[in-house]
């Protein structure tokens, strides 16, 4: 995997490249602003971008501002916004545009070095990572209270985690249940929410996200 | 020496006496007398023209309410702008900047409007300074006299030659010269008489100045005290200018500790975890790690990690409440000296305890200048004192470095601010060469 990092201090910086070389990826730049986070993926045409949201000069939101200008230029660059908070706002911009090979995360997650790097794969193959947070804002924000409270509470964690981007195989292994137990589980939530089955993990987060922001 | 000693002065006020009347200053305050004879004019008109009717109509009684509150409120208004054109003519031709008072509050509907003219306290105040310029009016008429019937008497020499030149034997009446009491006149009948009208008129125009600027300075002092914003009005707006300092410091304090946090112990933190993760991967779920050297490295970095954020946070911990200041300002200050790296000489004698904002506030002004002497001065020794007497708090930081210190350069302005937000003052003294000092006075209690 080739990853472009954005990140303006040098200690997660130094971190983050450790880390993904480690595993065997390839860090073509890690820059530490937006302009010159443009110029590397222009030049570099990464798998993913690893961005954080507030970087200089302005120290607001000029990484997603960034991150956003790319994902029009390059479609195919997935990018995984990186930062200390979770603003629902950001979200909403960042999945504007479609989940497909979009991923925020607080920068927490890296502490779960394996989880950090199966999203930031996800995000590469044109898959979606979203934080536990994200997802809860999600949730708290949509309009569908009462169909979500139809759910049983297993039902909901399921729901959570499919809006994370997770696949079967994943869902089962963060509630430690069987893959068959979570696909009744997902036929049953689409069943109750009345959404058409979708094939394929990235179209059932898009439904799901759907669902929830609509 | 010795006899031109009195002589000296003599001579010099009578240069001024006579340079008087010449210069600009007396012709803007004849200029500001004549405008003052023209609106107590306009004051009488108007003042007949709204008690008047207001007295003959008052048939019926709420009728003589309706006169009597409908010219007040117009009066009100009236007057309030009446006193905005004095404040400007005031600054034109005496070059007295008296700032405007606070606007009229608005209110709603005729009744709201009728309300607003009654119930504004300058509005009233602008009433009266009308009114009082009716007396004012009349003695600036007064000078406005002097100046022009003085003028007038000095030609009279000059003219008596042309028009005078009767064949003898006519009778012709004698002309009447104005003196400087309004009423009394000389009777001039003959050209050696006109040479007494020239000498009245001198007088009257090296008298005239005088007279403008006597009554000119009243007319000042009532534009002052019932033009301006009155005392309230003043200390409203220092107070409101204050509390916008206060506000805008405490927000400008948060944003700092939360960038502060951001990029320091809250990355700190996850660069550590992220460590810790990758640690625990080389070593393994069970059995012997994989990657025992690897490992090894990574808690290393971990451990200096958590060191740096521990040391980052007490730190800011420190620049938002010293908790040393919790035993006093004393302590607070003898610790903040021994950091120092210029030696200080500290003297506290605070008998009575500052209320805790003003322990802050004292505390944060002197490790600022302290700060600011240890990078700027180049000084050897550092004094500083904190002393409570009478109400006050007074901290002193001299040292005996370059001086030159700035007081409009941010640092020293924003400590100005600040304490300015409790009704304290900074004082600095700092000459090029040094030394420099600078005093803060704060009251005891905010």
């Amino acid at each position: 995997m080739r990853v472009v990092i954005a990140e303006d201090a040098a200690l997660m910086r130094e971190g983050l490249i450790r880390l993904l070389r480690d595993r065997g990826h390839q860090v073509c730049a890690a820059v530490a602003d937006g302009d010159a986070l443009l110029a590397a993926v222009a030049e570099h045409r990464p798998d993913v971008a690893v961005v954080d949201i507030r970087m200089p000069p302005t120290h607001t939101d000029e990484g997603l501002r960034a991150a956003l200008e790319f994902r029009r230029d390059h479609p195919g660059t997935g990018v995984l916004v990186f930062s200390q908070y979770i603003e629902t706002r950001y979200a909403s911009r960042l999945l504007e545009g479609g989940a497909a090979g979009v991923g925020y995360l607080l920068k927490d997650r890296v502490a779960d070095v394996a989880e950090f790097a199966d999203a930031l794969a996800r995000v590469a193959a044109g898959g979606t990572a979203l934080d536990p947070e994200v997802v809860d804002q999600l949730l708290g924000a949509s309009r569908h209270a009462h169909g979500l409270a139809a759910l049983t509470p297993r039902e909901h964690q399921v729901l959570a985690l499919m809006a994370e981007g997770r696949s079967n195989a994943g869902i089962a292994a963060a509630l430690v249940v069987s893959g068959g137990a979570v696909e009744k589980h997902v036929a049953s939530i689409f069943g109750k929410l009345g959404l058409p089955p979708s094939e394929g993990d990235n179209r059932r987060v898009l439904a799901v996200l759907r669902y929830l922001r609509s | 020496m010795a006899a031109t000693g009195p002589v000296t002065p003599m001579i010099a006020l009578a240069r001024v006496a006579l340079r008087e009347p010449f210069t600009r200053r007396a012709r803007d305050e004849l200029l500001f007398c004549l405008v003052g004879v023209l609106v107590g004019l306009a004051v009488l008109a108007v003042v007949v023209a709204l008690l008047v009717p207001g007295t003959a109509r008052s048939v019926t009684r709420a009728g003589a309410i309706v006169a009597v509150l409908l010219p007040l409120a117009l009066a009100t208004g009236m007057a309030r702008r009446l006193g905005a054109a004095h404040r400007r003519l005031a600054e034109r031709l005496l070059g007295e900047r008296i700032p405007p008072p606070p606007p009229a509050r608005p209110r709603q509907g005729p009744l709201g409007w009728l309300g607003a003219g009654l119930r504004d306290g300058p509005s009233w105040r602008a009433v009266a300074y009308t009114l009082l310029k009716l007396p004012i009016a009349v003695i600036e008429l007064y000078a406005v006299f002097l100046w022009a019937d003085g003028l007038a008497n000095l030609t009279y020499p000059f003219w008596w030659g042309l028009f005078r030149n009767h064949p003898p034997g006519v009778r012709l009446s004698p002309v009447l010269v104005g003196t400087p009491f309004p009423g009394r006149v000389l009777h001039v009948g003959s050209y050696p008489g006109t040479f007494l009208a020239f000498v009245v008129g001198a007088a009257m125009v090296l008298a005239a100045p005088w007279v403008t600027r006597a009554v000119v300075s009243a007319d000042r002092r009532l534009l002052h005290g019932l033009l301006g914003p009155g005392r309230l009005a003043e200390r409203v707006r220092d107070l409101e200018q204050t509390r916008a300092l206060a506000v805008d410091d405490s927000a400008a304090l948060l944003r700092r500790v939360e960038r502060d946090l951001h990029d320091g112990a809250q990355i700190r933190l996850a660069t550590l975890a992220m460590h810790l993760g990758m640690a625990k991967e080389k070593l393994g779920d069970d059995g012997d790690p994989p990657d025992v050297t690897r490992a090894r490295e990574l808690v290393d970095a971990a451990h200096r990690g958590a060191k740096d954020a521990l040391a980052e946070l007490r730190d800011l911990a420190r620049g938002i409440h010293p908790p040393v200041l919790d035993n006093g300002l004393a302590d607070a200050l003898a610790t903040l000296t021994a950091r120092s790296a210029i030696p200080v000489e500290l003297a506290t004698d605070i008998p009575a305890r500052p209320t805790p904002a003003i322990e802050t506030i004292a505390y944060f002004c002197a490790a600022e200048l302290l700060a600011n002497a240890a990078k700027h001065s180049l000084a050897n020794r550092i004094g500083l004192q904190a002393t409570g007497r009478d109400g006050l708090l007074l901290l002193r930081v001299t040292d005996d470095g370059t001086g030159g210190a700035d007081p409009n350069g941010s640092g020293l302005s924003g400590l100005a601010q600040r304490v300015s937000t409790v009704d304290g003052r900074l004082e600095i003294a700092s000459p090029p060469g040094g030394p420099t000092r600078v005093t803060v006075e704060l009251p005891l209690r905010a």
